[in-house]
């Protein structure tokens, strides 16, 4: 009986469409978090292989979470069904035992919520074989952390959660109380895993986490990348006990549900009510109004066919929103969505504004999936609703038009969207509010809401719509629309990118508080056009193919359509097919005659062709660049650029020249380009490559003058990346964009070794060694020039002000424009940029050096803290390193469209997005605005004043330096606590990056412009130099190297030299330390392994602690060697004091002991009480697990 | 009013064939279509109904033609089909109400008053705040009844109205039905006799997709006073009555199996005649086109 009723349970919910939903959601969400960074299941992905042990085991953890609704759904459907359908009766009349019956539905309904897991198991291993995946990150197949997941991990948790879910819905025979009682749980754990987090005993949180998320996190923190990429967690310890405490406390829970569970019928309040209606049948018949008085006037005209939509609009709105299925879905979005609110735009920790803007995109993003199951699902249900409940014979037959009824069908759909956005809108602005933000922008969220987000899904929904309708059959026009889903996936991975073949696809339009929407709206409204007739076509189809009866075969259908298809639809149809190709026209002529369309594999191919075609012209040597003068007009209206200037050539080679190369962006469009006295020999207008030929040939030390008059226009639109340098209000380019450059140049070269091959090209060309001189011929910010003259003028809109680098000598208006005249007082890097935007500007001074910020209006949040780090930066870096070479530091915003800030002489572009929005209110938060300005002044020096040769660890001394700057002056204004917090962003990053990295992994003196390199190691490793070598006695050695180096002429400086100025600083005991920070990749593994506490009599403590070190050293590719440790590393004990409401930590005791053991042992007097003990306790060496080098101290206390 | 089928046929996909060449007049009055299971009944009704192509043939009622102004003739049509349901989280009133709007009846304080009538005429009333989900099967029956009468039908179809209806609703339903107005067409489709005996001015009987008799259920019996004899026999005998008579039909009184035969005088001795009743017609009329009967 029991195995007859599992297996009822099993089949009968196999079939329900619940079983496949979760199925396909469980697949999508879990193949899109494999398969792209887009999607993202718990931590990110990071260095690890995408079908990792870890991963496997953390996707099938973190699902098993999501799962909870699924096992519920299942689990309280077993029992709930029969009191729902009154067929309890039924069952509980039969001689089947209360065990049978409960154990049977129970674990029937368990299987199936288990096999749901199958869908995320098979979208790994399905994902992981997906074409455009790096295959470097795909590790072979592995069958035992899928075994391990589903049984150790999944089924535990779906198993305890079923039992507590399926005890409730069995005892209160409610499915509101059941849905009640997981949102409890929910939130009963959320408040306990906040209120024990604080709990430094991880072992006992890791038994009291019911999912195992404590315990797989405590098991797994250790691991190595080999590991996490192979190994399973051994079922032992933790998390043995873990799943044994809660499958028995599931057990318990089914025991006494059990014990508690009658076969009694349901008494509830509508059965009263249906009794009473037998009553009142069984009374006499009531007189009552004969049929023939029942005279009610019907009315069929258009305003009635209104109503009747009206009416049936709002009959099919109500059917989906106070369904079970849409309010869980809504909760789930919403839930996601306010959870992941919390980590939006998160950069050191530090969180941004929740301006509207960001509100919207992530909206867009985490409401995405949730949209279009909503929009599936309910297209599905809707269509079929009155013949799934066989009511259609009756409602066909009424007097309404068709296109009453699919009307109201599609606006309820589309009602129900605009709910999930409203609600989405309302979570929001919550989390606005409770950031204690208040400008809301409630037309933005209009405009973002409904029309940028809202019309491609209203598309969608309409798509859904017209696959029911035509494939008659549910379950296809679900499988029709996965394939739809796909094919936004697949057809841009096979160079099918054109937006006016993909339905519903919009090109992008990312909002900037400067720009707002700008010039992305054209395309976005014209493309919703375009696909929105498109989609009134297939809406006629729908009329025409709308069943109305009981029409099955595909003749019945077409004969009943050729009926419809009368002038009406025919005209509609014209109409709308007239409209499409029209609009579709106007795109065409926009994005493919007005500009030009190129796919990917196009702009790959052309990068091939010109390295192929000019590669050879590389070695041929060429006039420099010594002055720039330049006339820009920018009209940002027509987001056009006009530039007419001059490049002042001198032969600094030993021999005549005769021709000169020039390359150009094939997107300028040249009105002049020459060099007088000389004819062009070669025009290649396509990919941008002139070569002129000199008569007579420039003899050395002899100059002459190439003269350009160029324009750039972004005449109407585009399908794919629009021109975001060029815009209505944040204009901002740099020369490398649109002037004219001499000779080859390598940076447009693929990079990809696998495009690379299908191109036919040799292996990329890594960058010149550190030790070749020829190559330090050039820095390796230009190829064509050593320091400049600069002068420029710009104009722009009146409404604007335009920046370059240089000083403003003089500002004018004329024919309507704004004039600007720049120039520059000494030489500068060929290296320079114009913005023009509507600006404020705050204006200050450090000693005779002049301060402005332009910003946009609203965005005055973090102003003056910039200002702040300037002087800041301009005190400490003038004192330790060599004046400053300019009279003024400008920090000018620029729209979010990049995001990042970068320093040009005098001038430092900033991203609206990197630091002007930053939420600076807490005062324990990293303050990345104050670093990230340090940083960009910093480059003044490092960068601007001594600038690496193109060769090998070049970036060591611009990025590198410019980051120990910037270390500097923050931990001046900050203290070295902070410090810590920020270190271990950087440690963090280094770590991740190292396993991302897909050539080689260099020591950092041979850096090849890798920024997890130069960035992030390289904070680490010159704080740590400090540390060794002392601030004053590092400074000392960068200052002689500024001077020594500064405004030099080729050859370059090198790494070598720069650590030439390093190693006498370092004390002869830790000279070691040059060779594991610099020049090789060298980690340790550092632990504090015991602390013991003996106070003693006189009131001091005794500490007794060992801890362990090893040391390896790793290649490129992140193989490890452990090597003998034979290093002075800090033995520290830390007190703990009250700062404040918070406790911070401070050292009792700190000393660099020499470690030439893997285990060691100190005994160390303190006289205060100590905290913690360990070794490295500030993370100064480089170690995988940072956390671990201190531990609590422990004892007789 | 009148009501012209004339040469309906239709096949379906999978090669049954529903209606064959079927003509009929039905005239005002309650014209009852009596079949056994699967003769094509419903498939008629819901080509009446609006909701089914026939192959080919015409349905004419008053100059409208049905199989091509279907909104005109929706708009005067009242059908209940054999099975439907409901939407399981709406009352009956709302839900009724919800039809009348889609009936075109426009004016809100009409509709009321028709949704009230109908739900009292129909004994829904006390129960009209009731969810339909939890409605039983009669319930369920007599509110698809109100439903077919809402707004002013000139044309009512009822397939299989009674079924599943104990013997007190059915009497309540017959006289529900009789007051409507006679100037109106009434299709009443049937297995069961008595509906069409106790109702019914006019009928047809049909099998296997065509048209056995029409007429005057009155005058039907009447051709056959006379010719139907009955006697009772042993069950192991009724293979040699088969044989040896036209036997159209057996039944059981009191545990003994009682044949009816058909035949102009006495068949044999034993045999006895009988006031023929509609059902002795339906049984001869099925036996002689060589239908199987239920």
């Amino acid at each position: 009986m029991f195995k007859e009723i599992y297996t009822f349970e099993f089949r009968y919910q196999l079939r329900q469409p619940l079983f496949a939903i979760c199925f396909v959601l469980f697949f999508l969400l879990t193949f899109g978090a494999v398969t792209s960074d887009a999607v993202i299941i718990g931590d990110p992905v990071g260095n690890l292989n995408r079908n990792a042990s870890l991963i496997i085991m953390q996707f099938m953890l973190i699902m098993s979470m999501i799962g909870v609704f699924v096992a519920t759904a299942f689990v309280s459907n077993s029992v709930y069904r029969d009191f729902e359908y009154n067929t309890d009766s039924l069952f509980f009349t039969t001689p089947i035992t209360r065990f049978d019956f409960l154990g049977g539905r129970f674990l029937g309904s368990l299987t199936l919520a288990f096999l749901v897991f199958l869908g995320v198991a098979s979208a790994i291993m399905i994902g992981s074989f997906m074409p455009w995946l790096e295959a470097e990150r795909i590790g072979p197949f592995m069958f035992g952390p899928y075994l391990f997941s589903m049984f150790v991990l999944v089924l535990p948790n779906i198993f305890l959660t079923g039992a507590i879910f399926f005890s409730i819905a069995t005892l209160t025979r409610s499915m509101l109380y059941t849905y009640a009682g997981v949102v409890a749980f929910f939130v009963c754990y959320g408040v306990a895993a906040s209120a024990l987090g604080d709990l430094q005993n991880e072992f006992l949180l890791s038994l009291l986490d019911p999912f195992g998320l404590v315990t797989f996190g405590l098991m797994t923190k250790y691991w190595t990348i080999v590991e996490k990429n192979t190994a399973i967690i051994p079922l032992q310890g933790a998390l043995l006990y873990n799943r044994l405490i809660w499958v028995g406390l599931g057990a318990a829970v089914l025991l006494f549900t059990y014990s508690r569970f009658r076969f009694t019928a349901a008494a509830t309040s509508v059965k009263r009510a249906a009794r009473k209606g037998f009553d009142e049948l069984a009374t006499a018949e009531r007189p009552a109004a004969g049929l023939a008085q029942l005279v009610a006037s019907q009315a069929f005209s258009r305003l009635a066919s209104l109503r009747q939509y009206l009416y049936q609009t709002r009959i099919e709105f109500l059917g989906i929103v106070k369904g079970i299925p849409f309010l869980i879905l809504l909760f789930l979005g919403v839930l996601n969505l306010s959870a992941s609110s919390g980590v939006l735009e998160r950069l050191y920790g530090t969180h941004v504004y929740p301006l509207t803007h960001l509100m919207i995109e992530h909206i867009q993003g985490s409401y995405l999936l949730f949209v279009l199951i909503i929009m599936t699902f309910y297209g599905g249900e809707l269509v079929w609703r009155e013949r799934s409940l066989k009511l259609s014979e009756v409602t066909d037959a009424m007097p309404v038009p068709s296109v009453a009824v699919w009307a109201s069908k599609l606006t309820a759909l589309i009602l129900s969207m605009v709910v999930v956005l409203l609600a989405g809108m309302l979570t929001t602005i919550g989390f606005q509010v409770y950031k204690g933000f208040h400008q809301f922008e409630l037309g933005l969220y209009f405009k973002g809401l409904f029309l940028d987000i809202g019309i491609p899904f209203l598309l969608i929904a309409i798509l859904a719509f017209f696959l029911q309708v035509v494939a008659n059959n549910k379950y296809l026009g679900f499988l029709l629309m996965v394939l739809y889903f796909l094919s936004l996936f697949v057809l841009p991975a096979l160079h099918l990118e054109h937006r006016l073949y993909r339905y519903a696809t919009v090109p992008e339009s990312p909002y900037s508080d400067m720009n707002g929407y700008g010039h992305f709206v054209a395309p976005m409204l014209w493309f919703n056009l375009y696909w929105t007739f498109f989609a009134a076509a297939l809406l006629v189809v729908v009329h025409v193919f709308w069943v109305r009866g009981t029409q099955t075969s595909l003749k019945e259908r077409l004969c009943a359509a050729r009926t419809r298809w009368g002038r009406a639809p025919k005209l509609a149809a014209a109409c709308a097919l007239v409209a499409f190709a029209c609009t579709g026209a106007y795109i065409f002529y926009n994005t493919n005659i007005l500009n030009t369309y190129r796919t990917s594999a196009e702009d790959e191919e052309r990068s091939a062709e010109f390295e192929k075609k000019y590669k050879r012209y590389e070695p041929v040597a060429q006039p420099r660049v010594t002055g720039v003068r330049a006339d820009v007009d920018i009209y940002p209206v027509e987001r056009r650029v006009e530039i007419r200037g001059t490049y002042e050539l001198v032969n600094k080679t030993a021999a005549p020249i005769r021709d000169v190369h020039v390359v150009l962006s094939p997107d300028v469009r040249i009105a002049r380009l020459g060099i007088q006295g000389s004819r062009e020999k070669m025009q290649d207008a396509d990919l941008g490559y002139h070569i002129f030929e000199l008569a007579p040939a420039l003899q050395p030390a002899r100059s002459c003058r190439l003269d350009f008059d160029l324009s750039v226009g972004s005449p109407g639109f585009v399908s794919g990346q629009s021109n975001t340098n060029v815009v209505h209000n944040g204009t901002f380019f740099n020369s490398f964009d649109y002037f004219p450059h001499l000779g080859y140049t390598r940076h447009a070269e693929l990079q990809d070794p696998n495009k690379r091959k299908k191109y036919g090209l040799p292996a990329v060309q890594r960058m010149a060694k550190v030790d070749d001189v020829a190559a330090r011929g050039n820095n390796y910010i230009s190829n064509e020039a050593d320091w400049i003259t600069f002068e420029t003028t710009v104009s722009t809109s009146p409404d604007q002000i335009a920046i370059a680098p240089g000083y403003l000598q003089r500002e004018w208006v004329e024919n309507g424009r704004r004039y600007f005249h720049y120039k520059m007082d000494s030489p500068i890097l060929d290296f320079f940029s114009y913005l023009s935007a509507e600006y404020e500007v705050k204006r200050d001074r450090w000693n005779d050096v002049a301060i402005e910020v332009y910003y946009h209006q609203p965005h005055a949040y973090n102003v003056d803290r910039m200002i702040d780090s300037v002087k800041k930066s301009l005190d400490y870096f003038t004192a330790n390193f060599s004046p400053y070479q300019h009279r003024q530091v400008r920090i000018v915003e620029f729209p979010r469209y990049a995001r990042f800030a970068q320093s040009f002489p005098n001038t430092i572009p900033y991203s609206e997005s990197i630091g002007f929005i930053t939420d600076l209110r807490d005062p324990e938060a990293i303050d990345y605005v104050f670093y990230v300005t340090a940083h960009e002044v910093a480059h003044q020096w490092w960068a601007h004043q001594v600038i690496g040769g193109n060769v090998q660890g070049a970036t060591l001394m611009s990025e590198s330096l410019a980051q120990y700057a910037a270390l500097m002056v923050m931990e001046k204004e900050y203290g070295a606590d902070r410090m810590r917090k920020f270190l271990k962003y950087e440690l963090d990053r280094y770590l991740k990056g190292r396993g991302r990295e897909l050539i080689e992994e260099l020591p950092l003196y041979l850096v090849e412009n890798q920024p997890y390199i130069h960035y992030n190691k390289g904070s680490l490793t010159m704080y740590a130099l400090r540390d060794y070598a002392g601030e004053q006695a590092l400074n000392g050695a960068l200052a002689g190297y500024v001077r020594a180096a500064a405004f030099q002429q080729p050859p370059y400086t090198n790494s070598i030299e720069f650590l030439s100025f390093i190693r006498p600083v370092v004390p002869d005991r830790l000279a070691a330390i040059v060779r594991d920070m610099f020049e090789t990749m060298t980690l340790f593994d550092n632990r504090a392994a015991e602390v013991a506490v003996h106070r003693r009599g006189d009131g001091t403590y005794r500490v007794a602690l060992t801890v362990s070190a090893r040391k390896f050293r790793a290649d490129g590719k992140g193989k490890e060697t452990e090597i003998p440790i034979n290093d002075w590393v800090d033995i520290a004990v830390l007190g703990e004091k009250e700062v404040g409401d918070r406790k911070e930590e401070f050292p009792l005791y700190i000393e660099k002991k020499l470690i030439t053991q893997p285990s060691s042992t100190f005994e160390i007097i303190v006289d205060q009480p100590p905290a913690k003990a360990g070794i490295d306790p500030y993370n100064k060496l480089i170690d995988r697990n940072g956390d671990d080098n201190v531990k609590e101290a422990h004892g007789a206390g | 009013m009148e009501l012209i089928i004339d040469r309906l046929s239709k096949t379906y996909p999978n090669g049954v064939r529903a209606l064959a060449d079927v003509s009929l007049r039905i005239p005002t009055g309650m014209f009852g279509l009596l079949g056994p299971n699967g003769a094509g009944k419903s498939t008629l009704m819901r080509t009446i109904a609006t909701l089914q192509e026939p192959d080919t043939g015409s349905v004419r009622l008053n100059g409208l033609d049905v199989l091509k102004q279907k909104d005109e003739v929706r708009r005067i049509l009242g059908y209940l089909p054999q099975e439907f349901g409901v939407y399981p989280k709406v009352s009956a009133e709302a839900l009724l109400d919800h039809f009348a709007v889609l009936k075109g009846i426009q004016n809100a304080k009409e509709r009321k008053e028709t949704v009230k009538a109908l739900l009292h005429r129909t004994n829904l009333h006390g129960v009209r705040k009731q969810k339909l989900g939890s409605f039983s099967g009669g319930m369920k029956q007599r509110f698809g009844i109100a439903q077919a009468l809402l707004g002013n039908p000139k044309l009512i179809i009822v397939d299989e109205p009674t079924a599943g209806l104990d013997p007190g609703e059915r009497r309540r339903f017959h006289n529900l039905l009789s007051e409507i107005g006679e100037n109106i067409v009434v299709i009443l489709s049937t297995h069961i006799v008595d509906d069409v005996s106790d109702l019914c001015a006019q009928m047809a009987i049909i099998s296997n997709g065509r048209v056995l008799l029409t007429g005057e259920p009155l005058q039907a019996i009447q051709d056959l006073r006379g010719k139907i004899w009955k006697k009772t026999i042993l069950k192991a005998e009724l293979d040699e009555y088969h044989r040896t008579f036209t036997v159209i039909s057996t039944r059981l009184v009191s545990g003994k199996t009682e044949v009816h035969v058909f035949s102009e005088g006495q068949p044999a001795s034993g045999f006895e005649p009988v006031d023929s009743s509609l059902e002795d017609v339906y049984f001869t009329t099925l036996k002689q086109h060589g239908a199987r009967a239920v």
